[in-house]
């Protein structure tokens, strides 16, 4: 009788304890999706911009990749977001890519439409607001430069290299972020890092 | 030069236009920066409610805790349990979860001596008129 009266007394000392921890156990779940985010969302920002050449488009598309990992993938392993993330987000710029081409194309039926309003690259605009010094002028052009080779080269090559070499994902999550085997992930950069030699030449500071 | 090899090394070609991307990142607009955080809090908002609350740990223990009683309720295959409320009418079933009802019908057996004496003198009362 003496153990089941002092019972009541632990369990209610147990119950805030437990609570805590479950709390911190969620927290810190939420704190690493956090984290996460905020270390891929600025370079995942500028593999959209270099694929759309459109800042706007390309911060829709980040944002959407963040709420679909956000929603739908929160609870899968933390180490498969990255590949989920950049899958997500390669979806979603093909999607706007699509969009524009079937706009464009709507577009020229119209007579009296003239030129896409926000045609034009918002990169190369923004990118002249301000006199700079000669260095950084120069490294502008070489990123110019870079952006146009990289935009051109066709989507799953350009996919490849950027999460390869800017991203610095290893072959086998540049294969689960492709959906793609890992040999074919090897091709598609050997392709691109090719053509961007054969574009840029030394392409040397 | 093969695919391997391509894979294998980084070429100073590479790394330059590595270090130009990286670059390219840390001079982000102030404007686009802002955009990308305000895109963050927004993503982690739409996280789905079971994830954000404590429902998540302890939905599998109630879900354990209902397996538990179920098990323990079932009846076995080898001794099936027949309910003493098995054969209960309805009316029956009602009244024993009707609490009031239950008192009432207590408080009728214990005047069960008037019922039938009125029941008596009733018959006794009708008696005469059947006979005329």
């Amino acid at each position: 009788m003496q153990a089941f009266a002092t019972l009541p007394s632990q369990t209610a000392d147990l119950l805030p304890l437990g609570k805590a921890r479950l709390r911190d156990t969620t927290q810190d779940g939420a704190r690493a999706l956090e984290t996460f985010l905020a270390g891929v969302e600025r370079k995942g920002f500028r593999i959209a911009q270099i694929a759309l050449r459109h800042e706007a488009d390309a911060l829709d598309a980040v944002q959407d990749a963040m709420m679909q990992l956000a929603h739908r993938y929160a609870s899968r392993p933390a180490q498969e977001w990255k590949p989920l993330f950049y899958r997500i987000l390669e979806n979603r710029i093909r999607d706007m890519q699509r969009r524009r081409i079937v706009r464009q194309r709507v577009m020229a039926w119209i007579p009296w439409q003239g030129e896409d309003d926000d045609g034009g690259d918002a990169l190369e605009q923004a990118a002249d607001n301000a006199p700079q010094p000669a260095v950084q002028a120069e490294s502008d052009e070489m990123m110019r430069a870079l952006e146009q080779a990289l935009s051109q080269l066709p989507g799953r090559q350009r996919q490849a290299f950027l999460l390869r070499n800017f991203e610095g994902l290893d072959v086998q999550e540049t294969a689960l972020a492709m959906k793609c085997s890992q040999g074919s992930v090897k091709t598609h950069y050997f392709r691109a890092l090719q053509a961007l030699r054969a574009k840029l030449g030394d392409f040397r500071p | 030069m093969n695919v391997e090899d391509m894979n294998e090394g980084t070429s100073d070609f590479e790394r330059h236009v590595r270090e130009l991307l990286n670059d390219s990142v840390e001079r982000m607009p102030a404007a686009a920066r802002s955009r990308l955080t305000q895109a963050r809090y927004a993503a982690l908002a739409t996280r789905p409610f079971w994830q954000r609350s404590l429902v998540r740990h302890w939905a599998p223990a109630g879900a354990a805790a209902v397996l538990a009683v179920l098990l323990l309720v079932a009846p076995r295959g080898e001794h099936p349990a027949v309910s003493p409320l098995a054969g209960a009418m309805p009316d029956d079933l009602e009244l024993l979860a009707d609490g009031d009802a239950l008192q009432l019908s207590k408080d009728q057996d214990l005047d069960a001596d008037f019922y039938e004496w009125a029941a008596g003198e009733a018959q006794g009362a009708a008696a005469p008129s059947l006979g005329t």
